[in-house]
């Protein structure tokens, strides 16, 4: 064996080596992976800013680059007019819609959940499983018989009908409630019973056990519940398409479809730019809530 | 303070009786420890004088009070819980300040008497931690800081003392005995750990699936067990019990366990002469069985040959494991002891401390 073939074995099989040839392998799988998340985000950053506004002829990199796309979205293009869209109004719809279905299902959810885990009453565990059940069919599949029965609705109490956010957000709670009793209630038989004990015994009611003593520790599952289902109904198109019917009361998503639904006359950039901005609140949410998400909050409460 | 009293108290969950007619009276500043294997019912029972537990029948009273109907928080009462249960997202003042808070008492008392609790327990500047910080000892004493500042008529503890290591078991046992002497309030206690109730109570109630066996000072239990279950359950080593006959040779009560045989003190004849001829549990205690060479005067003392099977020198003492025919005997005997593993060697059984068992109703016979 040659000197050189020793010396690159003993190279290769050091330890240091090892250590840097692994780091290396994740780091580009790493690089990989981000690379592929954010390559569609840079795209449609690039669509916004790129003033010549059709799909076929983008590039990464915009040749005629500039703020056109956002001008017409806020109708401040002098030659170019969209009527009576309001993206803002949308915005505010969106944020409306979800902020209040979040908190709606947040407070529904936690207090259903405190029932389930905390109480024993007759069929606990069947109407459980009914509820189960009836999430394992997607919403989807509902979807006509949604748009009945919302329609039905407003005929008695008009301002839960078609076309009104209230009956969305009614729609949307159905939606998403039954699985966040479910998982809020698998976070809640975590913490143990002995704590509600001790507040009884120390004279708590059930409902200051429930505000004092639990709701500080489902902080974390709360937010998660919370992000996730603002995400999920801010992100919702198709149900809000089929129940909403003015263009006033339209929320983002269905507002911006609009751009993209013209025969010869998608505008790809003024979308872009609306999708983008429309992205916001929710980067702020979770960014701003990031923290809250930590688990560990109940340790030292009781002795394992 | 106040006393407490179940009468015919009976708990069922779904068809087992957790608690079975459970009678018992519980004077006011009493150290009252139930004492029992695990599932006995022993904390079943603490539970449904806490409140925690609906009962089944029965009454149990808080002094003059029929408490049945009446939620944890207005029975007077704090409880200190086997696995802490602080608020883990309150400091330690806010956990000990908690049951005061709801009952509206004033700042400045709640303040004065978190002080005076915390500085009872030595957690005075623990104050402002969360339980988190806290080593599972300091975790107890907030715990029982906890149920001292309410300052209630019974306190409460079930098995608090089980998450512990054994040091600081045995030094936090001290500092209960300790509190209730300060506090001079009824305290009832649940321990399966027999050494906890022996060393801490002033009487003890020995529980075994749901039913009180016996309920006496901690000396009577031991030297007068009622029945089978409680001689095996107090004490430790466990008393040795052994299969026999009682016979009667020349007008002397005989007990037969077949590989030996000892003769009764004349003083018991009387009271054991109903079950000569019949079968017998004969028990004694390991620390009734004596080297020969170091009997202690005036005792009714019966020689018992054995093969050593092990020792083990604990110092102060040494523990024997004695083969006679079937049977294995435990012996806890002086430490200048010279016996080794194999040896045929004679051993005296102290009679006069010898228990006798019907083996059908496992009553002592007396």
């Amino acid at each position: 064996m040659s000197n050189q073939s020793q010396s690159f074995k003993r190279l290769t099989g050091s330890l240091t080596f090892q250590k840097r040839f692994s780091m290396t392998v994740r780091l580009i799988i790493a690089l990989f992976l981000i690379a592929f998340a954010v390559f569609p985000v840079i795209w449609i950053v690039s669509a916004s800013f790129d003033n010549s506004n059709s799909l076929a002829t983008q590039n990464l990199i915009p040749v005629q680059a500039g703020i056109k796309n956002y001008q017409r979205l806020f109708n401040l293009d002098p030659q170019f007019r969209f009527g009576d869209l309001n993206y803002w109004r949308w915005l505010w719809n969106s944020i409306k819609v979800s902020g209040i279905t979040t908190i709606l299902n947040l407070s529904l959810t936690t207090m259903a959940a405190y029932a389930f885990s905390r109480l024993r009453f007759t069929g606990r565990v069947t109407v459980l499983k009914a509820i189960l059940l009836i999430q394992v069919f997607p919403n989807l599949l509902a979807l006509v018989a949604i748009y009945v029965i919302i329609f039905q609705f407003g005929e008695i109490i008009p301002a839960l009908g078609l076309n009104t956010h209230a009956g969305l957000i009614m729609v949307y709670l159905g939606g998403s409630m039954g699985m966040n009793i479910w998982l809020m209630k698998g976070f809640l038989d975590t913490i143990p019973r002995a704590i509600d004990e001790s507040g009884m015994v120390d004279g708590a009611s059930h409902f200051q056990i429930f505000w004092t003593l639990l709701l500080p520790l489902l902080r974390p599952i709360l937010v998660v519940i919370g992000i996730l289902g603002f995400i999920g109904t801010y992100g919702d198109f198709l149900l809000a398409r089929i129940l909403l019917t003015d263009v006033d009361k339209y929320t983002l998503m269905v507002g911006l479809q609009i751009f993209t639904a013209g025969m010869f006359d998608k505008k790809w950039g003024v979308f872009a730019a609306g999708a983008l901005i429309g992205a916001l609140p929710i980067m702020i949410t979770y960014l701003s809530l990031q923290d809250q998400i930590a688990g560990g909050l109940t340790a030292g409460a009781v002795k394992e | 303070m106040a006393s407490v009293t179940y009468e015919h108290v009976t708990k069922e969950f779904g068809n087992v009786k957790a608690v079975n007619d459970l009678n018992l009276q519980i004077d006011d500043k009493e150290f009252l420890v139930f004492v029992g294997p695990s599932g006995c019912g022993k904390t079943t029972a603490l539970r449904l004088l806490a409140g925690l537990e609906e009962i089944t029948s029965g009454t149990i009273k808080i002094g003059d009070r029929v408490v049945n109907d009446i939620p944890p928080k207005d029975r007077d009462i704090a409880m200190v819980f086997q696995s802490y249960a602080l608020y883990p997202h309150m400091t330690v003042y806010d956990n000990l300040a908690f049951g005061l808070k709801l009952r509206k008492t004033p700042k400045e008392e709640i303040g004065r008497r978190v002080n005076a609790a915390a500085e009872i327990l030595g957690i005075g500047e623990l104050l402002t931690r969360k339980p988190r910080q806290l080593s599972g000892g300091q975790r107890q004493r907030v715990a029982v800081g906890r149920a001292i500042v309410r300052e209630p008529k019974v306190f409460l503890f079930d098995e608090p003392l089980s998450n512990l290591d054994a040091k600081l078991r045995i030094a936090m046992r001290a500092e209960i005995t300790k509190l209730h002497h300060r506090l001079g309030t009824t305290f009832i206690y649940v321990t399966h750990d027999q050494m906890e109730a022996m060393t801490m109570a002033s009487r003890i109630a020995v529980i075994n699936k749901g039913l009180l066996l016996q309920l006496d000072t901690p000396q009577m239990l031991y030297d007068k067990p009622d029945n089978m279950f409680v001689a095996g359950f107090i004490g430790s080593p466990a008393l040795n019990f052994f299969k026999a006959k009682l016979r009667k040779e020349d007008g002397k009560l005989i007990v037969d366990a077949g590989s030996f045989s000892v003769p009764v003190p004349p003083d018991r004849s009387k009271a054991y002469d109903a079950f000569v001829g019949k079968p017998v549990v004969f028990g004694i205690r390991p620390e009734d069985i004596y080297n020969p060479a170091f009997v202690p005067p005036g005792i009714h003392a019966a020689p018992v040959e054995v093969k050593v099977d092990v020792t083990e020198l604990m110092g102060n003492e040494i523990f024997l494991y004695l083969v006679s025919g079937e049977s294995t005997i435990v012996a806890r005997v002086d430490p200048r002891t010279d016996f080794h593993i194999g040896d045929k060697v004679q051993v005296s059984f102290n009679m006069d401390k010898c228990h006798l068992f019907d083996p059908e109703s496992e009553l002592a016979i007396r």
